[in-house]
């Protein structure tokens, strides 16, 4: 083991609170996005999409279009057909999953409103733009399937008429038959108490900051493709399979990325059609998507309905749980599609020690945009359906929702715990996180308080929502991805470069796009080599300079590439340790290295990393079959995923008259194990939050009954601003994961996955005495309003929408589309 | 597109009268909406930005003359203190960008019924200003609106200003969003005391195809807050009036369905918030009558 080099009087790197060293440049403008590049030559693409949700294309007429100033080419689907393929699926959960075929560009068909069905390359973007007026696409109209329940009858029309059904596949775990557990039915059929519930996850949007953008250049000795991707390694390698390019013609580079949240875990139809363009027509070409396009075509996220049976005894120890979900593909099924609500298959038990467990979900197909993962991915829905049935079951049993949990959850000391889901949880310390989130939420103070404006009849009535949660994330060993059918590994990659003036160069796998992986990566290895934190480089993004890795999701960068880099920079110090027991003339063994230097034991001689590197690369008077450089690459694989847990608690005021719902306090107390940098893990706490609170209150991508996606604009799809946030309380436990060397577990989906239901179970808890027992998100004011009138009826309110703007089609502007009083 | 930019408002009558179906563009808040969502192609846009005296507002006879092309960040700033309803309402438009840009002239001319500025013009009997080559009108505002996304303007026309009394009594104004900012109201609701001529002024938003009074609602508490003499001697208010008071303006309401919001919803949050804003005003005017400019000796 290396020992922790610090020097006396300077902070250790790991743990430190160090400001981004990416951000001076970013918030300067001195960027990189893919929208920035300009190439010589270079045509701008822009796309023609169905604004139908199902129909034939019976023609397509361009002729004018082609004529029109600029206008290089135009191409329909047909003109691609025999070179587009089919956009890939990585991950097949079953044998008999049904795939329907999707082309990049729709040929015959288009399965939903936004499906790209014809393109114009044009000298400039404006000149795209107009030409796509020009073009007259004649569409016969064909049924269109929408709700997932009504999908699944015999009688339902079909989104994809070959495949003779809309289900795509069904997928299962039974603790009885997986040998973890008993038998769910038995456990229901012997309850003292049981819940049930349905639950609506609806559709949300991942509103990235950075809207799509690829550029092509095909005109160097491999096709270079610049895109705004979390992927660069996957896109590279699916492009390669999908098209039968060779893949070491193709170099992907994703440059500076604004955001991503598993919006750009994609290999998306505008890059597949843009590198055709490229190559037919032998020059650079670009594509910038817009706002609109971005909220119609890029993938859509959760949208699932949750069915739940909970089975308790009288004193609240569970003793069973049954899940069966109904999940929405959407038109397609995109790169990891059909296993998203599998990756919370196993998190429905949570920290809680169920002695039976059956999960079944089925994924059906819509004609809507395609969903896919989005900050969390299967994991926030399992939260939030797990945490609400422990609320209610409290309720039901008129016990304190905290005190429930304590008796059902993982004690600190029963851990490593393998669980009726068949994981094993290496970590965690629940009651510490949950002592430390009552102390600062002043928990019993406001049941005071909440029981006080329950007595006094208060119009404005006080909520307290809990979500004590874990999940799985730091994606993943390799063999349980397998296990699960999924098309890759999971394991990691870096290299490290020690250059002859001693400055270091790291190569991560790993693609951020707003983590701040550079500052994390530099504190890692400044730490690990004793080198100074200006003095190490970071490199990531590029085919090119980064060859291998597996990129950014799942809050798997640091807790499995972060990993690598330790493990490389261990390599690096072995192996100048060689060289500098040979410069020293002692023996390998008589060396100690601390701080970035090798000392001889129990002597004042010793010799810096960077007097080895120079000598190395001298390569003057190395030892025999030593090679001249300190350069060191590793992979890791990890054996377990990382499970992040804490306790969220959520004070909310709701207004019982007009429903508005007001988020008091927050307080979150979050375990991601060892912290490297708090100021980024507070960021991701933050964001993530955020996104989750918009979850539980604001966001929602609301179809009408033709397919048209009436919240296409920001003005419609609520994303919150900071008006609409609370101040955060957050506050971290640190229990070591025992599965990776610097202790670390994954933040990036944490503060997503725990809030959306703390927020709900608040919003529930402040009107149950009024007899609500839930509130379908997003928890309006209109929908609160209508539970507590009792009027609500799951589906009459579901096609709400934010603002007003309307689809790109109805309305316009504000005036137009704030219609409000008008028949 | 023709691109038109006159520097006097003299010009810019001028060019109207020429191009009729020139579109004006003030903030652009609204317009350049509707052009980038391809609703609207004008043949022209008449700029309105380069004359300085739209930008302006002065004071004749008691009465403020707020120019249309006031944003709304400087009617905040300057009038905000003189127009308590009307800034409160203006706090709640858009985003700062927004309100650097966008101004009454262009809150009004949109006529939509979902504007914030409306409610709390009609609660203070604005009127607005409109002028031509031909002269000048000057339109109670409630007249001005004729439909929804209609008004009263002939095509020759601009809205010049809007004139409208310093506030004499405690003013509010309420609006129920989705968000707390950037959102169009699923419904408002504005009311202004009057005490100098003993009456309540009221202006609803997404309530009907237009924006709207609630005049039963307004005769009703006028009437008993001068019957019962509470004009001179205030007192706490009964729920009972509180409570027809807000029945009154519900169903002065003819809401629809929408994207945003039931109907039942809209008529239901009126009422709430029609009592809730009698309530603060009625405080404030307990508590300080004269502090909002009433005469001390009426
Ligand atoms: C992001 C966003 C948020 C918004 N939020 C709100 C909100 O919360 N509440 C709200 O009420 N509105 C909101 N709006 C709408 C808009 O900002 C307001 O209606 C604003 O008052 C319009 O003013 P403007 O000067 O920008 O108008 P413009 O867009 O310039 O013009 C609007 C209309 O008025 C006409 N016009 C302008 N000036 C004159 C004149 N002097 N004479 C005759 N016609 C004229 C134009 O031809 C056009 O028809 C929002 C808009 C956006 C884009």
């Amino acid at each position: 083991m290396t020992a922790i080099p610090t020097t006396p009087g300077t902070e250790p790197e790991l743990g430190r609170a160090r400001k981004r060293k990416e951000d001076a440049r970013l918030i300067t403008g001195s960027t990189r996005w893919t929208d920035n590049m300009a190439l010589p030559g270079m045509l701008h693409l822009a796309v023609l999409r169905s604004p139908i949700a199902h129909a034939r294309i019976a023609s397509i007429d361009a002729d004018e279009a082609r004529r029109m100033s600029g206008v290089q080419a135009v191409l329909t689907g047909r003109d691609l057909a025999d070179e587009q393929g089919s956009l890939p699926c990585a991950w097949p959960i079953t044998e008999d999953m049904k795939s329907p075929q999707a082309p990049p560009m729709a040929v015959d068909e288009v399965h939903f409103a936004g499906e790209v069905v014809a393109v114009v390359a044009a000298r400039s973007a404006a000149e795209a733009r107009d030409a796509l007026d020009a073009i007259d696409v004649d569409y016969e109209d064909l049924p269109v399937v929408l709700d997932m329940e009504s999908a699944l009858a015999d009688d339902s029309p079909l989104v994809h008429s070959d495949l003779g059904t809309n289900r795509n596949a069904t997928w299962t775990f039974d603790s009885a038959e997986a040998g973890t557990g008993g038998d769910v039915e038995q456990a229901l059929a012997d309850a003292e108490v049981r819940v049930e519930r349905t639950f609506r996850q609806q559709r949300l949007i991942p509103a990235f900051m950075e809207p799509r953008s690829v550029v092509v250049d095909p005109t160097g000795e491999q096709f270079t493709m610049w895109s705004a991707t979390q992927v660069p390694h996957i896109l590279r390698t699916m492009l390669a399979m999908t098209l039968g390019v060779p893949e070491q013609k193709i170099r992907v580079i994703a440059p500076d990325v604004g955001g991503g949240f598993g919006g750009k875990l994609q290999v998306t139809p505008e890059e597949v059609i843009t590198f055709l363009l490229a190559r037919r027509l032998g020059r650079p070409v670009k594509w910038t998507e817009s706002r609109s396009e971005t909220m119609v075509s890029a993938h859509h996220g959760r949208d699932q309905v949750q069915k739940l049976a909970l089975s308790a005894r009288r004193d609240g120890t569970v003793t069973g749980l049954k899940v069966e979900l109904l999940a929405d593909m959407g038109a397609y099924l995109r790169l990891v599609s059909p296993g998203v609500p599998i990756l919370g298959a196993l998190m429905f038990n949570s920290i809680y020690k169920f002695p039976a467990y059956h999960f079944t979900c089925t994924n059906v197909f819509t004609n809507k945009t395609p969903t896919d993962a989005y900050r969390g991915a299967g994991r926030p829905e399992a939260t939030f359906a797990i945490e609400r049935m422990m609320d209610e079951l409290a309720a039901e049993l008129d016990m304190d929702p905290l005190e429930l949990r304590r008796k059902n959850w993982i004690g600190r000391d029963e851990f490593p715990f393998t669980t009726i889901a068949g994981l094993t949880y290496d970590s965690g310390d629940y009651e510490a996180a949950t002592d430390r989130a009552l102390e600062l939420f002043g928990y019993r103070q406001l049941r005071e308080e909440q029981a006080r404006r329950r007595e006094q009849g208060d119009t404005v009535q006080l909520g307290i929502g809990v979500s004590t949660f874990t999940e799985m994330c730091g994606l993943a060993p390799s063999r349980v991805l397998g296990s699960l059918s999924y098309g890759a590994g999971g394991w990691e990659h870096a290299q490290i470069r020690v250059l002859p003036t001693g400055k270091v160069e790291v190569v991560t796998g790993v693609s951020p796009h707003g983590q701040g992986h550079v500052t994390a990566w530099s504190q890692i290895v400044a730490e690990r080599l004793g080198v100074p934190f200006d003095d190490v480089e970071v490199l990531h993004g590029d085919t090119q300079s980064s060859p291998r890795g597996l990129d950014t999701y799942g809050s798997r960068s640091l807790a499995v590439g972060g990993v690598a880099a330790v493990h490389a920079a261990d390599k690096v110090i072995e192996k100048a340790k060689t060289i500098a027991a040979h410069l020293l003339e002692c023996s390998e063994d008589d060396l100690e290295f601390s701080g970035g230097r090798f000392g001889v034991r129990g002597t004042d001689q010793g010799t810096g990393l960077a007097d080895v590197a120079l000598a190395a690369f001298a390569a003057h008077d190395l030892p025999e079959g030593i090679e001249p450089n300190l350069d060191a690459e590793a992979s890791f694989d990890p054996e377990n995923f990382s499970f992040p847990h804490g306790t969220h608690l959520c004070a909310t005021e709701v207004d019982t008259e007009t429903g508005a719902v007001r988020i008091r306090s927050y307080v979150c107390v979050d375990d991601v194990g060892t912290v490297v940098n708090p100021l980024i893990v507070e960021g991701q706490v933050h964001g993530g939050l955020a996104q989750g609170i918009a979850q539980a209150l604001y966001e929602e991508a609301v179809h009408d009954e033709d397919g048209t996606l009436t919240t296409a604009t920001f003005a419609d799809y609520l994303v919150p601003s900071a008006a609409d946030l609370p101040e955060f309380t957050t506050d971290r436990t640190e229990t070591r994961a025992t599965s990776n060397p610097l202790g670390v577990k994954g933040v990036g989906e944490a503060g997503t996955i725990a809030s959306t239901p703390a927020v709900v179970n608040a919003v529930v808890d402040a009107l149950r005495p009024l007899g609500v027992d839930d509130v379908e998100m997003p928890c309006s004011p209109q929908r609160v309003w209508r539970a507590i009138t009792g009027t609500r009826t799951s589906s009459d309110t579901a096609a709400e929408a934010g603002g007003g703007l309307g689809s790109m089609d109805t309305g316009g502007g504000f005036a137009a589309g704030s219609q409000g009083g008008s028949r | 597109m023709d691109f038109l930019r006159p520097t006097s408002w003299r010009d810019a009558l001028e060019a109207k009268a020429h191009h009729p179906d020139a579109t004006p563009i003030a903030g652009g808040t609204d317009v350049m909406v509707e052009i980038n969502f391809d609703h609207r192609r004008p043949t022209s846009l008449l700029d309105l930005t380069g004359i300085d005296e739209l930008a302006s507002w002065s004071e004749h006879g008691g009465k403020l003359r707020i120019g249309a092309g006031l944003p709304y960040t400087r009617l905040i700033d300057e009038l905000g203190d003189r127009l308590p309803g009307l800034a409160i309402a203006a706090r709640t438009v858009g985003s700062p960008q927004i309100r650097n840009r966008g101004t009454l002239g262009g809150n009004l001319a949109s006529a939509s019924p979902a504007g914030d500025g409306h409610p709390p013009l009609l609660a203070s009997g604005a009127e607005v200003e409109v002028e031509s080559v031909r002269g000048t009108r000057l339109l109670p505002v409630e007249e001005f609106f004729t439909g929804v996304k209609r008004h009263a303007l002939a095509s020759d026309e601009l809205i010049s200003a809007v004139h409208i009394a310093p506030a004499t009594g405690a003013q509010q104004f309420s609006k129920i969003g989705t968000r707390n900012a950037m959102v169009i109201a699923v419904c408002t609701f504005a009311i202004a005391l009057h005490p100098e001529r003993q009456r309540v002024g009221t202006g609803l938003g997404s309530a009907a195809p237009t924006p709207l009074r609630a005049i039963e609602a307004e005769e009703f508490l006028s009437g008993e807050l001068a019957d019962s003499g509470q004009w001179d001697s205030p007192r706490p208010l009964d729920d009972s009036v509180v409570r027809q008071f807000g029945d009154l303006v519900a169903r002065a309401a003819s809401p629809i369905d929408d994207v945003r919001s039931t109907a039942d919803y809209r008529t239901h949050a009126l009422g709430v918030m029609a009592r809730r804003t009698l309530g603060w005003v009625w405080d404030e005017y307990r508590n300080h009558p004269s502090s909002t400019g009433r005469p001390e000796c009426a």
